[in-house]
């Protein structure tokens, strides 16, 4: 059954719709659309008459028949006219160019042509042929979107709009017409924003847009000043941005155009009170509508007050009067508010009464200048206060000073001051002219007092007698003498004669408490001063009832770093008597100075150093100890913390020679002063000196001195063999004894060996010479001898030393030796006449002993030589040697191995020639062997 | 001839000296001036289609220097008209506009236009003077709303640049002639006269 159904309407949809292309049955056009603009508004309504609800509706910019609307409508007829209407808000302003519309009617997919256009003329046509710009003087809110359209001149280019100065990108409408759109608008300057249509050329036309805000008044408030017609206010809201006349926002109250707001005023007057108001703020950019409801009772605002004067002017008290401009105040219940200015103080009094005019000011203080304002409101229902009236000026009477507040500070036994305090301008009651001082004792009544100007506060008394002294200060001013003020000379108690307490402050303060006393009749007295101070020391005090017992000194009467002597005193009807005193500072500070005369003395390796504590003036704290430091290059090493401070010296131990630099700072609590330093070289004692200076080298010297001995002892066989060899007797052939020693020979003083040089001496010759002990005086330098010497030298003569080994190689070369022998001294001995020994060659011959003429050859004379002088002995006529020298051995080594042995002061060849045993060293390790223990 | 019977020959040519340096002075701020309000409006520096508000007859060589004064004389009369029209209008529309520069400029270039109206007028000879054209084109302008306002105010102002520069222009050509004024000035102002006072 459905399915019949369903193809039943297929089929009915597909025969109306054949119907309907076959032209068959086809809608009406809708007629008689007519277009009527709302060039203000950029509106276009459209009106037409059809029988259908559905409509295409498109509508062109004529010339170029751009499309600007295509769109499908249902709009239904209305039933009493039978028209179709539809209003289409174009974005550009009509006039910019000529509009055509077309319409036609829709019903499902069936359509009816269109209708013929309908076409509203714009201002582009050729019969307008001069330049136009689109819209003119709109007014717009802040950010909204604008579109502008310039139609150019017939046969004028165009180049471009410009708003607000910059170019804006535009778009063709038609042949002369451009448009622009600007969007969100800024606000306006005061002669709106220009919007500029140019050719190349010249500036074809404009436009002029003002940009603002609605009106933004809020707050009406109505009142009345007469208690008859009203004041009505509000302010003003935010800047409209329209300065234009015709743009200003207009105003009303309650219907009434407000003649004030023409004039910029916020305000607006009505001649009676109303008790329901209405402001109505237009621009034509909006309305605001303002109201406030009242009775006139609850909105009084009062004038000022006028004729404000003083009527009767006392020294405590004055009588002000005024008036009213406003009749009808008389009888209205007001309140009054009085303003008193005096000394950059103020103080408010409120007075109350019907049609107040007058008031009686109490409490003032004599010759004072006051300053009064005055205003005034409605009691009943209090709006507001009312209008103040001008300053008025008013100045109190004198009257007696007050009883100045007095208190003596004994600073010795017998000599003490005065004090009493300025009197303020509240006690002194005028300017003052003197004080009076009196003074009494038990000897003496009072007598003429001492007059004082105003600008003393102290006065010295003197005790002459035991007895206490009352003294009396009265001041005085053009209106009279006040009451005087009586303190009598307590007691001086030196700091030293109490026990004075430690006071510690409380944030800059001093808390006192102290116990009651009995006798304080008339109360205590807490005096504070400078601890250190000697002369004209500024002396505070406070006067405190019996019924207290505690008191603090604020820290404002307290000078921080000052040390202060509190003293607290029972007053009675005698003298003040002392209760308790305590010294302490307000603020603790750091030492100003630092400590004293530190000096270091050095005891051995421990150094003393000593101090003097800093003076109390300069220690603007209790001083808590004393902190030591070395001083090392760049910072200070902490060695000791004494936190006595009454110790003021401090042993410094096991220091070493070296410089050192100490460092001792005094502490309070706030912290430590800068410090004194004191340096200290650390030196040796005298005992130390003497010890190190003189005792150890003399006990290293002694001990060498043993040493020395031991090992001689211990060498003593090398010793004697080196030094002191027993001199054997000459080994001759056969049994010929001699006697033991060496055959030294000193020749006497009357039978001296004249040596004599002689150049020419022949080489050929032998001769003697002289040999000195040691080996190398005699090869280096003969000259050495002594010339001088008065004593008979002793001389030993050898006709050859026995070199070293550089001898024994010279041995080697016989040339060689030969031109060393003619190099020596050629010594001629003669035996006549030496007194003595006149050069290194000339030798003391033995006594007696007359040497044989001998080959002068030199203490190196090589062995070949000797041998040389065996073949040139036949030569020599003289003396012949006893024991020629004989080659014992073929190493010359042997030689040198006998030096120190004697020798023939005949023969080179040694007495004593060598044991196998004892073979002969070089004559240069005798040291070694020295050392190494042989013998 | 007023100013010629006090001030004599040499007293004339130093009143057209002075003139002349008066009416540079007045060109040049009527120059500022106009540029002010250009810029006060975000106007464009090219010049507003149309032509001078105020207009004489051309100031061709034949005409004498008395004439050319007297012509000048009256277009700068009417300049000064329309300046104060500006500054009526303006105050009327823009009243709340605060003290700006381009106000106290304005105030400047009228009080110093009325001194070389009063100065160029010195030097007219026998009293005669011209009166010169106006277009007034105000009431159509201002029909285009406050744009047309200001586009006829940039015109008044484009009007006191010229005729203040071509015053000054003139005067500064001036003093050769000037002893011959007399007899050629009151000859032809009284032949011209017919043809161009209105």
């Amino acid at each position: 059954m459905q399915g019949w159904v369903t193809l039943a309407l297929l089929l009915s949809l597909g025969v109306k719709r054949s119907l309907g292309q076959n032209g068959l049955g086809e809608l009406p056009v809708p007629r008689g659309l007519s277009l009527n603009p709302d060039l203000p508004a950029q509106t276009l309504s459209l009106t037409w008459q059809s029988d259908s609800s559905l409509f295409d509706l498109e509508i062109f910019h004529t010339e170029l028949m751009n499309v600007v609307l295509n769109e499908t409508l249902a709009v239904k007829a209305d039933p009493i006219t039978g028209l179709h209407s539809w209003i289409w808000h174009s974005p550009f302003p009509l006039e910019c160019t000529s509009h055509s519309v077309r319409i036609r009617a829709r019903n499902q997919q069936t359509l009816s042509q269109w209708s013929p256009l309908q076409t509203i003329p714009g201002s582009d046509i050729p019969e307008k042929s001069e330049s136009y710009m689109f819209p003119q003087d709109k007014m717009v809110t802040v950010g909204s979107n604008m579109s502008f359209c310039c139609i150019v001149k017939e046969k004028q280019d165009f180049k471009e709009i410009m708003y607000r100065g910059q170019e804006m990108s535009a778009t063709r409408l038609s042949r002369r017409t451009y448009a622009i759109t600007v969007i969100n608008l800024p606000a306006s300057a005061n002669t709106g924003t220009n919007v500029v249509c140019c050719s190349r050329l010249l500036t074809l036309t404009g436009a002029v847009v003002f940009v603002g805000y609605p009106p933004g008044d809020e707050g009406l408030v109505c009142e009345t000043r007469d208690l008859a017609s009203a004041e009505c206010s509000w302010k003003k809201g935010r800047d409209t941005h329209l300065r234009i006349k015709r743009s200003r926002t207009k105003y009303t109250l309650n219907g009434r155009i407000c003649r004030e707001c023409l004039e910029g005023k916020t305000w607006c007057n009505s001649k009676v009170w109303e008790d329901n108001w209405t402001l109505v703020a237009r621009n034509p950019l909006g309305t605001v509508q303002l109201t406030d409801s009242a009775r006139l009772a609850d909105r009084v605002h009062l004038l000022a007050p006028a004729n404000v004067t003083a009527v009767e002017v006392k020294a405590w008290s004055a009588t002000l009067q005024w008036s009213w401009s406003v009749a009808a105040y008389k009888k209205l219940e007001m309140v009054c508010q009085l303003q008193l200015f005096a000394h950059e103080l103020s103080s408010t009094r409120n007075y109350s009464g019907p049609g107040l005019s007058s008031v009686v000011l109490e409490g003032l203080w004599p010759d004072v200048d006051y300053t009064v304002t005055l205003r005034c409101g409605a009691k009943h229902g209090f709006w507001k206060w009312g209008d103040e009236s001008a300053l008025y000026r008013i100045h109190t009477k004198m009257d007696r000073p007050d009883a100045p507040d007095v208190w003596i500070w004994m600073d010795s036994s017998n000599t003490g001051h005065v004090f009493w305090k300025p009197l303020s301008v509240r006690k002194s009651h005028g300017a003052l002219d003197r004080y009076e001082v009196s003074q009494s004792s038990a000897e003496e009544d009072w007598g003429t007092p001492v007059f004082l100007p105003p600008g003393n506060f102290s006065y010295p008394i003197i005790l002459n007698s035991s007895s206490d002294i009352t003294v009396a200060v009265a001041a005085r001013n053009p209106a009279g003498l006040s009451q005087p003020s009586t303190v009598t000379t307590p007691a001086y108690r030196a700091d030293s004669q109490l026990s004075v307490s430690e006071l510690l402050s409380t944030n800059g303060s001093f808390d006192l408490s102290w116990e009651p006393n009995a006798n304080a009749s008339k109360g205590y007295v807490v005096e504070w001063v400078p601890t250190c101070c000697t002369r004209l020391c500024s002396v505070d005090w406070k006067k405190v009832p019996e019924s207290d017992s505690s008191f603090t000194v604020k820290s404002e009467s307290l000078v921080a770093g000052e040390r202060y002597t509190v003293s607290v005193y029972a007053l009675s009807t005698g003298a003040p008597t002392l209760l308790q005193r305590w010294q302490g500072y307000s603020q603790e500070m750091i030492p100003s100075q630092p400590v004293s005369e530190l000096s270091a003395n050095q005891t051995g390796s421990v150094v003393l150093l000593s101090w003097k504590a800093t003076e109390m003036k300069h220690q603007r704290g209790f001083i808590r100890g004393y902190t030591v430091y070395l001083a090392n290059a760049a910072h200070l090493e902490l060695i000791a913390n004494i936190s006595d401070p009454e110790v003021r010296s401090y042993r410094v131990k096991g220091l070493s020679l070296s410089l050192y630099k100490f460092v001792v700072k005094a502490y309070t609590s706030a912290g430590e002063d800068a410090g004194s330093t004191v340096a200290i070289k650390m030196e040796m004692d005298t005992a130390d000196m003497l010890f190190i200076g003189i005792l150890v080298p003399l006990g290293i010297m002694f001990c060498c001195l043993i040493l020395i001995s031991i090992c001689c002892y211990k060498k003593r066989e090398w010793v004697k063999k080196a030094f002191y060899p027993e001199i054997p007797g000459p080994k001759v052939p056969g049994d010929w004894s001699s006697p033991q020693g060496p055959l030294d020979v000193k020749p006497p003083p009357h039978s001296l060996v004249h040596i004599v040089e002689s150049p020419e001496w022949d080489f050929t010759k032998e001769g003697l010479f002289p040999v000195p002990e040691e080996e190398e005086e005699a090869e280096d330098d003969n000259n050495e001898v002594d010339t001088d010497s008065d004593e008979p030298a002793l001389l030993r003569y050898y006709n050859q030393v026995v070199g070293d080994g550089s001898h024994s190689n010279q041995v080697l070369d016989s040339s060689g030796s030969s031109t060393a022998s003619v190099g020596s001294t050629q010594t001629e001995i003669t035996y006549a006449g030496i007194q003595s020994p006149t050069s290194s060659q000339g030798a003391c011959g033995g006594g007696g002993y007359r040497p044989q003429m001998q080959s002068g050859a030199g203490p190196a004379e090589p062995q070949n030589e000797f041998e040389a002088d065996f073949q040139d002995d036949g030569l020599n006529t003289g003396y012949k040697p006893q024991c020629s020298w004989q080659l014992d051995s073929p190493e010359a080594e042997n030689f040198s191995g006998s030096l120190g042995s004697p020798t023939s002061v005949t023969s080179s060849q040694f007495l004593i020639p060598e044991s196998s045993e004892d073979k002969p060293q070089p004559s240069n390790t005798w040291f070694h062997n020295f050392l190494s223990g042989k013998s | 001839m007023a100013g010629r019977g006090t001030n004599g020959r040499h007293g004339l040519r130093g009143q057209a000296r002075r003139t002349a340096a008066l009416a540079l002075l007045v060109h040049e701020e009527c120059t500022q001036l106009l540029e002010l309000y250009r810029n006060s409006e975000s106007l464009p520096s090219s010049p507003v289609d149309g032509s001078y508000l105020v207009s004489i007859p051309p100031l061709v060589p034949q005409l004498s220097d008395a004439e050319k004064i007297s012509l000048l004389h009256a277009a700068l009369k009417e300049c000064l008209r329309l300046l104060e029209d500006v500054i009526t209008r303006q105050d009327a529309d823009f009243s709340d506009e605060e003290d700006s520069e381009y106000r106290r400029k304005r105030k400047t270039v009228r009080d110093r236009l009325g001194h070389l109206l009063a100065s160029t007028g010195q030097l007219l000879v026998d009293g005669q003077k011209f009166e010169a054209k106006v277009k007034e084109e105000l009431d159509g302008q201002a029909a285009s709303g406050s744009f047309g306002l200001k586009m006829w105010v940039v015109r008044v102002l484009q009007d006191l640049v010229h005729w203040t520069g071509q015053t000054s222009d003139t005067l500064r050509s001036l003093p050769a002639e000037m002893d011959k004024a007399p007899k050629t000035m009151s000859r032809r102002t009284r032949r011209g006269a017919g043809k161009i006072r209105k």
